[in-house]
């Protein structure tokens, strides 16, 4: 783990963004903003980050995606959903490919600083 | 030649109108010159004066006028009747003044005759003259009188007829007329504008070229016209129309008819002057009985060869007619707001989505700044950025509530003139997210210098909408393409084009695609297109559905363009 930790936010939304930022500031985190997962991905530091939180419906790449295609490249970075989507179908599967945390907007800070906080300090799988 | 007089018969007081009742022998009579001849019974006592005041070398320099006007019809006969034209026939004409009905180019003959019947003056003056007529060839006229009725004058004028045919085939014609006139189910009224000529020749004397203005500067003129020209027949569905018993009750100025609509009326003597032949226009009508009715107008101004007394006005009660326009348009009006508000319960998810993300940027914005405040030392420069965007995102979930309220809104539809491109902007707000979450790539060329448009937005943006909507579920949850574009077509209209990329239309469905009831869709109600049709028709434009040759379907509208 990188010291400090580096969270990347992705999420279409430019408030939605912003507000996550500021709030990872307030406690002292260090963040960088992406508009979609495509840019994100394409991000030579993309495997450098501690955590990614990141919305689910997005244009091109949505959340799902995004995770899947980090695993697929080895990548054991946690991955935290907070979104608008309520389909119980979707949060099962993004729980079953290995999020660490799943979130409806509007978050509850606490909430997600906590969940950020175990994710950040949970053991790295080694790799395979 | 002249034929033997006719002795008068049958004074049958009881029959007819007029004082002395029937003076003339009826038609029907088998003596072939009475077949053509026609009578005439005046009645001279009110002339008498004028007519003494002559025969004593007195008489005033316009004798000719002076002694009609005191000279009346007391009785005419039918074939009379029909050779001048039926003014509502034979009762209509007693009493009225013998000028009314005789020819002008007859009248110095008629006060000639009544002079030498009643004074014998000039003495010795003849009883018998040839005379010109239309009517006949070798024409005579003939006065007598009868001692049982000294003051009637009879003339008789006759001859050879010189077309038989003709004689009967007008007699026949102005039958037609009359029954026609009589008994068509639409109300007619005749009215006689002939007064209006030496009006209108004055103005165009005086140079007058745009009576319209004259009349809107010189009000006196259309209440006078209304008075001047004069009602002179009306058939049994005007009495219908105007709530009158006996069409004595419409004869007289005709300034009734335009009571509630006097603007109509300076178009009607506007058009005479110009000239025209017709004139149509949807007016107010006040019924005798005080009732207000929408009537379409139309009035057709003789012309050569017609009869130049001879306006007709013709009369359709709309009032109903009109109502349920109203009733249809507000019902049109329901059923697209109806539709709307079920386009929008689509579109929930969308919505609520829509407004998620303000409120999650507001609420996490919120908990950063109590954060900010709660340490020892309070960031306020941070709190403040912070609460300048929460305010930021409160406004924005307030416009996206307002573009729903404005939608679903009950109101009349409007009209303005407005830009196409800002409509399809506005409409993508409400689709956006249907677009992005299921990743359809959407590409919009609105071409730049649009001409604007007529139109509701409200209407126009549930169009747009509609068929966003409906490209977006023709591709189901996959990948996807939309490309949509406006620009300026042919003639200048404003086009929209939307190009879907799945899987077209069916080929038995293309010429039923914007009926109602059509749909697709397992649980489509069918409505959409076939509002959305109405719409653009409603807006005087057009839209097409076709296949587009490399796949997927293409909806087309077209709007004129509004000249500023």
């Amino acid at each position: 783990m990188s010291n400090p930790p580096l969270i990347a936010i992705v999420d279409d939304d430019d408030a939605v963004r912003e507000a996550l930022f500021d709030l990872l500031q307030v406690e002292g985190l260090a963040a960088r903003t992406f508009a979609d997962g495509a840019e994100f991905l394409a991000d030579e530091a993309a495997d450098g980050f501690d955590c990614v939180i990141t919305d689910v419906r997005m244009s091109e790449v949505d959340g799902l995606e995004l995770q899947r295609r980090l695993r697929a490249r080895g990548s054991r970075v946690p991955v935290i959903f907070i979104t608008s989507s309520v389909e119980e179908s979707t949060r099962g599967r993004a729980v079953q490919e290995g999020a660490a945390a799943w979130f409806n907007k509007p978050v509850a800070d606490a909430a997600l600083l906590g969940a950020l906080r175990a994710a950040l300090d949970a053991p790295e799988s080694s790799e395979r | 030649m002249t034929p033997a007089p006719l002795s008068v018969v049958e004074s049958d007081p009881a029959a007819g109108a007029g004082r002395y009742g029937r003076l003339l022998p009826r038609l029907g009579v088998t003596d072939r010159y009475a077949d053509t001849t026609a009578w005439w019974a005046l009645d001279i006592s009110e002339a008498r004066p004028v007519i003494a005041a002559i025969a004593a070398g007195a008489g005033p320099a316009d004798w000719v006028d002076a002694l009609l006007a005191g000279v009346r019809i007391a009785d005419i006969d039918e074939n009379n009747v029909h050779l001048l034209g039926p003014h509502g026939g034979r009762e209509r004409m007693i009493g009225q003044l013998f000028t009314n009905y005789c020819p002008p180019e007859s009248w110095k003959t008629g006060a000639e005759f009544i002079l030498a019947a009643i004074a014998d003056y000039p003495p010795g003056a003849p009883r018998t003259r040839e005379i010109t007529s239309l009517a006949f060839s070798d024409a005579w006229a003939q006065v007598s009188t009868d001692p049982a009725y000294p003051d009637i004058v009879f003339v008789a004028v006759g001859g050879t007829v010189t077309d038989d045919r003709s004689l009967w085939s007008v007699r026949a014609s102005e039958e037609r007329y009359r029954n026609l006139f009589h008994h068509l189910p639409c109300a007619l009224i005749q009215v006689d504008s002939r007064p209006m000529r030496p009006i209108f020749d004055d103005l165009r004397r005086k140079g007058v070229t745009d009576i319209a203005r004259y009349l809107e500067d010189t009000p006196e003129l259309a209440l006078h016209s209304r008075d001047i020209v004069q009602v002179t027949d009306a058939n049994w569905s005007a009495l219908q129309l105007l709530g009158a018993e006996h069409v004595e009750q419409l004869f007289g100025p005709v300034d009734f008819v335009f009571a509630a609509a006097p603007d109509t009326a300076r178009r009607v003597i506007t058009a005479h002057f110009d000239g025209r032949r017709n004139l149509v226009e949807i007016m107010k009508l006040r019924t005798l009985d005080g009732r207000v009715r929408d009537v379409e107008l139309s009035v057709t101004y003789p012309q050569p060869p017609d009869r130049l007394d001879v306006t007709i006005l013709g009369l359709v009660d709309i009032t109903e007619r009109l109502r349920t326009e109203a009733q249809l348009r507000q019902l049109q009006a329901d059923y697209s707001r109806a539709a709307r508000i079920s386009m929008l319960g689509e579109l929930a998810t969308s919505i609520a989505h829509e407004i998620n993300q303000p409120l999650s940027a507001i609420v996490t914005n919120a908990e950063t700044s109590q954060r900010w405040l709660s340490r020892e030392e309070p960031n306020l420069t941070k709190v403040q950025q912070l609460t300048a965007r929460i305010a930021d995102s409160g406004r924005r979930a307030s416009n996206i509530v307002q573009r729903i309220r404005g939608m679903a809104a009950k109101r009349a539809p409007e009209r303005g003139p407005m830009e196409l491109n800002e409509i399809v902007e506005e409409a993508l707000l409400f689709v956006r997210h249907e677009i992005e979450s299921r990743a359809i790539e959407l590409s919009a060329t609105l071409a730049p210098g649009l001409p604007l448009v007529l139109g509701d937005r409200v209407q126009l943006q549930q169009v747009v909408v509609n068929l966003l909507v409906n490209a977006v579920q023709a591709q189901g949850n996959g990948p996807g393409r939309i490309e949509l574009s406006t620009a300026v077509g042919a003639d200048g209209a404003v086009v929209f084009t939307i190009h879907d990329g799945g899987p077209g239309i069916a080929a038995e469905n293309l010429d039923r695609i914007f009926g109602s009831f059509f749909t697709t869709k397992d649980d489509g109600i069918g409505i959409g297109l076939a509002l959305c049709q109405s719409i653009i028709a409603a807006h005087h434009g057009t839209i097409a559905a076709f296949n587009h040759p490399k796949g997927g379907a293409v909806f087309e509208f077209t709007l004129p363009a509004v000249i500023m």
